[in-house]
């Protein structure tokens, strides 16, 4: 028994180096899905804490398969030893239960907390203020996400409702996106910013979000939206200072002002074309 | 003896060929009728025929697979007042004295069907599996390679269909089907028809699906959401028709596997008395039972989208696209412990046996599967967490999802409570179980960033999802699986695949698995979508990595599925009587188990894990000598 006694010490102190080490690799390494934006930055840190409980767990919970494997392991041809008869022990039983239900039931406050305080969206604006909204000093500036097979295109109400090919954003700035479709269901995937919502034809999906590093980013469809899915991804997304900002709306409605006349007038949702429906 | 086989005897005795033709036919009826006596524009543009006709076609098709192979000849039988089959007929049917040719054929005994589903199950893993090869290749490079945008969406979508149809029952379909009955006491199930149609839909289910590749494919993947779905080619007809008759299998499953094990149990057999792995099977029966119909009901309304024009899924008609993704999903997070409960129940009742002691925690275990049951039922939003959904409901939906790792967690405790202190056997199964343990922790923790809301903002529908699915189902169940074949085909063949060899098969799956998602796993936290034939160029080392390792992944299953043919089939060892020296019911009856499992009924006394007494689990009859000398 003295054996096991040290076995024991042995495994506990390895799973203590690795646990500890691990964490604090963790806390230095670069996190998903980085530091671009208010939401990005809080996604981050969830996703750290998130790392951060977990390993010790994940680990701890090996090292107790290996210990048991690997230190009682006999070979197989010597069949008939049976070991103590062990069915159960309530106390353990009450202990682990406990403890993971108390894991889960923090990961849920931190995670509700988390949710509201962030207020990340990608909900449908109606129902949005189900969660208190912070109070924001700045106008969020309004942006929209319009999917369809197989690229995006944005809008921008406060520019006259203006539509271009490229998503440049002010650094900065909060910014509301409304992501909607014109046909099937995608979903808007801005990395960087950690916005992820789902393009839904005839709703209106909400998301807010304040860029803080500038610089080009990739865009992408995250949600199966058929043949060339893959493909509808745009590495040219800019977040940029507001006098960059500025002047590339300037241009764009210089470049636009001819076909302004025929865009729909801005709204939320729009119907979606006739010709996606049925085979 | 020498009296004719009467007609009973030789509609069944030639069921299968007599099903093919009768998939023709019906396939012919329903196409023709679908396509010109049902008033339809929509499928004019394409040349291979309309909606209509094919969904019609294909479901005559499966009728008249089902009346060639038998399964109408009783009640047509009946209704026409003929002769009862004779009891020389009934066991005829029931598979006895059938030698290989009652594999082929409709029988209604569990344990032909329990093999039949065996090589059915492992079909689908290998061919599932080659379309896993092809999408890897074409992903070695980050732009379309060897695979059009079409053709590689079909393969996805081929590929993860297969893959759910053989997860499903991989678990539930041999060894559920195999064991069950034998491990309550009883010599056959409540249902044998039903049993067997629950089989025999399998077939059908699949050539349905991969003819998909002949109508143009499809473009959805396996959750086949709408509208895509309304806009797809014909081949979207397949995988409505297949998934529907998988549904169906897991339904009436379930609902025999219910009837079974709450009606049938022998004497004695008290429910606390149920082998864990009986408890995992009724669990699951119960998930089936009750999330099947919302697959069936969600793939019946787009096949109604798709021939009649209702709109359910379609936004410009009124409909909406949520219906699709509620009801799929109320359907679809059961469906994932479907695949789990019977792995854990398995894996619980391997454990006693190679530590040679009492499973520790039997009632918190069973427990532990029930709350995983009834949680299963509240967690499905988790899929909708960035769909726009009412995000009031969100913190629930993450609550929920996370307290599933409280009796998941239980799960984890009892094998390491059976383990402590135990001199365990290093056998070839418990390897399979230790990649088990270490690969389904891996899938719950990575579970865990996917249950909270904001994390879940950046992982969802990246790899990083599509790699915590691989590692709960393919790590989780199909390492099940493997231990389970390695440790239950003595019983169920009478040949051994324990060699040496097998070992090294057991690393090298091992290794491979783990190399290929740890790569995916990565590739998603750094922002890869799922499903996707291009991807951004700085993803590309960790790709071809996961490309590299996916193929020693699927060289070291086709050692494993090449081991067993050649040890079943060419080598032909004859295995022990009870190799593992399990007190366990199934291995106290004769190997080949006759073909109503008992003479007489046993008597249960109690769980079969007594190892540190030896004490029988089962009163087996006479040759006990328990009342001799009264």
């Amino acid at each position: 028994m003295r054996n096991r006694a040290t076995a024991i010490r042995v495994v506990v102190i390895v799973w203590l180096v690795a646990a500890v080490a691990g964490d604090v690799a963790l806390a230095f390494g670069p996190i998903p899905p980085g530091q671009a934006s208010d939401l990005a930055s809080s996604e981050s840190l969830t996703i750290l804490l998130l790392a951060e409980i977990a390993w010790p767990v994940f680990s701890a919970v090996l090292a107790a398969l290996f210990f048991t494997l690997v230190v009682n392991k006999i070979a197989p041809p010597t069949a008939e030893v049976s070991a103590e008869a062990l069915r159960g022990n309530t106390r353990a039983q009450t202990a682990w239960i406990a403890a993971t239900l108390v894991v889960v039931l923090s990961l849920a406050v931190y995670g509700t907390v988390a949710l509201a305080i962030d207020q990340p969206g990608a909900g449908i604006s109606a129902d949005a203020a189900a969660l208190p909204m912070p109070t924001s000093t700045s106008q969020p500036l309004e942006v929209q996400v319009i999917a369809q097979q197989w690229w995006f295109t944005y809008r921008y109400p406060s520019y006259g409702g203006i539509e271009t090919s490229q998503l440049v954003l002010p650094v900065n700035q909060k910014i509301e996106f409304h992501i909607t479709s014109l046909d099937v269901v995608h979903s808007f995937w801005f990395y960087a910013l950690g916005v992820k919502a789902d393009a839904v034809p005839l709703n209106d999906n909400v998301v807010t979000a304040t860029p803080t590093l500038t610089g080009t980013y990739r865009i992408q469809c995250a949600e199966l939206c058929g043949l060339w899915h893959g493909n509808m991804a745009d590495n040219t997304a800019m977040v940029v200072s507001s006098s960059d900002f500025a002047a590339w709306m300037q241009q764009q409605t210089t470049l636009d002002a001819p076909v302004m006349k025929y865009l729909l007038p801005y709204s939320h949702t729009y119907e979606p074309s006739p010709t996606v429906y049925g085979s | 003896m020498s009296t004719p086989p009467t007609l009973a005897r030789r509609l069944n005795e030639w069921g299968l060929p007599l099903g093919i033709v009768g998939m023709v036919i019906g396939f012919l009826i329903g196409f023709a009728v679908g396509t010109h006596a049902i008033p339809y524009s929509f499928g004019e543009d394409n040349s291979l025929g309309s909606d209509p006709g094919i969904l019609l076609g294909y479901a005559l098709s499966v009728v008249g697979f089902l009346a060639g192979m038998g399964f109408l000849n009783y009640p047509i039988g009946r209704l026409l007042g003929a002769k009862r089959p004779s009891e020389e007929d009934n066991a005829y049917i029931h598979g006895e004295s059938g030698g290989l040719s009652r594999y082929f054929r409709m029988t209604t005994d569990h344990k032909v069907i329990g093999l039949q589903y065996l090589v059915m199950i492992l079909a689908f893993l290998f061919i599932g599996g080659l379309g896993a090869m092809f999408i890897r290749t074409e992903l070695l490079t980050p732009s379309p390679t060897i695979a059009t945008a079409q053709s590689y969406l079909t393969l996805v979508g081929l590929h993860s269909t297969l893959m759910i149809f053989m997860a499903s029952a991989a678990i539930i379909g041999p060894f559920g089907n195999y064991f069950v009955p034998i491990m309550i006491g009883t010599r056959n199930m409540a249902f044998p028809r039903l049993e067997a149609l629950t089989f025999w839909l399998l077939p059908p289910a699949g050539i349905i699906l991969l003819s998909t590749v002949f109508l143009g494919g499809f473009t959805t993947g396996w959750t086949g959401y709408a509208p895509l779905a309304d806009q797809n080619v014909l081949g979207m007809d397949s995988y409505l028709i297949g998934f529907a008759l998988i549904g169906i299998s897991i339904g009436l499953s379930g609902v025999n596997m219910i009837a079974t094990i709450l009606t049938m149990r022998a004497p004695g057999m008290a429910l606390s008395r149920m082998p864990i792995f009986v408890w995992s099977v009724l669990v699951t029966s119960f998930l089936g039972a009750l999330a099947a119909p919302a697959l069936i009901a969600a793939v019946m309304m787009e096949v109604f989208d798709r021939s009649y024009q209702t709109t359910f899924f379609v936004p410009a008609g009124g409909g909406s696209p949520y219906l699709w993704e509620n009801l799929f999903w109320f359907f679809g997070h059961p469906e994932v412990y479907i695949f789990v409960v019977p792995a854990f129940g398995l894996i619980m009742e391997m454990l006693p046996v190679f530590t040679r002691r009492p499973l520790w925690g039997y009632r918190v275990a069973v427990g532990g599967m029930v709350g995983i049951g009834l949680l299963s039922f509240v967690v499905w939003q988790h899929h909708l967490f960035v769909s726009g959904l009412a995000p009031s409901l969100r913190p629930f939906y993450m609550f929920s999802t996370e307290l599933i790792s409280v009796p998941t967690g239980i799960i984890y405790l009892v094998a390491l409570g059976t383990l402590w202190r135990a001199r365990t056997r290093f056998t070839t199964p418990m390897l399979f179980i230790f990649g088990f343990f270490f690969n389904f922790l891996i899938g719950g923790f990575t579970g865990v960033f996917l249950s909270d809301v904001p994390s879940d903002f950046t992982l969802h529908a990246s790899y990083f999802v599509q790699a915590h699915f691989h590692y709960t189902i393919m790590g989780g169940e199909v390492f099940a699986l493997m231990a389970a074949i390695v440790y239950y085909l003595p019983k169920m063949t009478g040949r051994t695949m324990d060699i040496r060899l097998l070992r090294f098969q057991f690393w090298a799956v091992f290794i491979t698995f783990n190399g290929t998602f740890i790569s995916l796993i990565s590739v998603g936290i750094l922002g890869m979508p799922r499903r996707v034939i291009s991807y951004a160029a700085y993803l590309q080392p960790l790709n071809v990595s996961a490309t590299v390792f996916a193929y020693g992944l699927g060289l070291s299953m086709t050692l494993f599925l090449g081991i067993l043919l050649w040890e079943v089939f060419i080598k032909q060892r004859v295995a022990a009587a009870n190799p593992w020296e399990s007190l366990g019911v199934e291995w106290q009856v004769p190997t080949p188990v006759p073909t109503f499992n008992f003479d007489r009924l046993p008597v249960s006394w109690s769980l079969p894990y007594d190892y540190d007494t030896g004490k029988p689990a089962a009163d087996f009859g006479p040759a006990v000598p328990a009342f001799s000398g009264a």
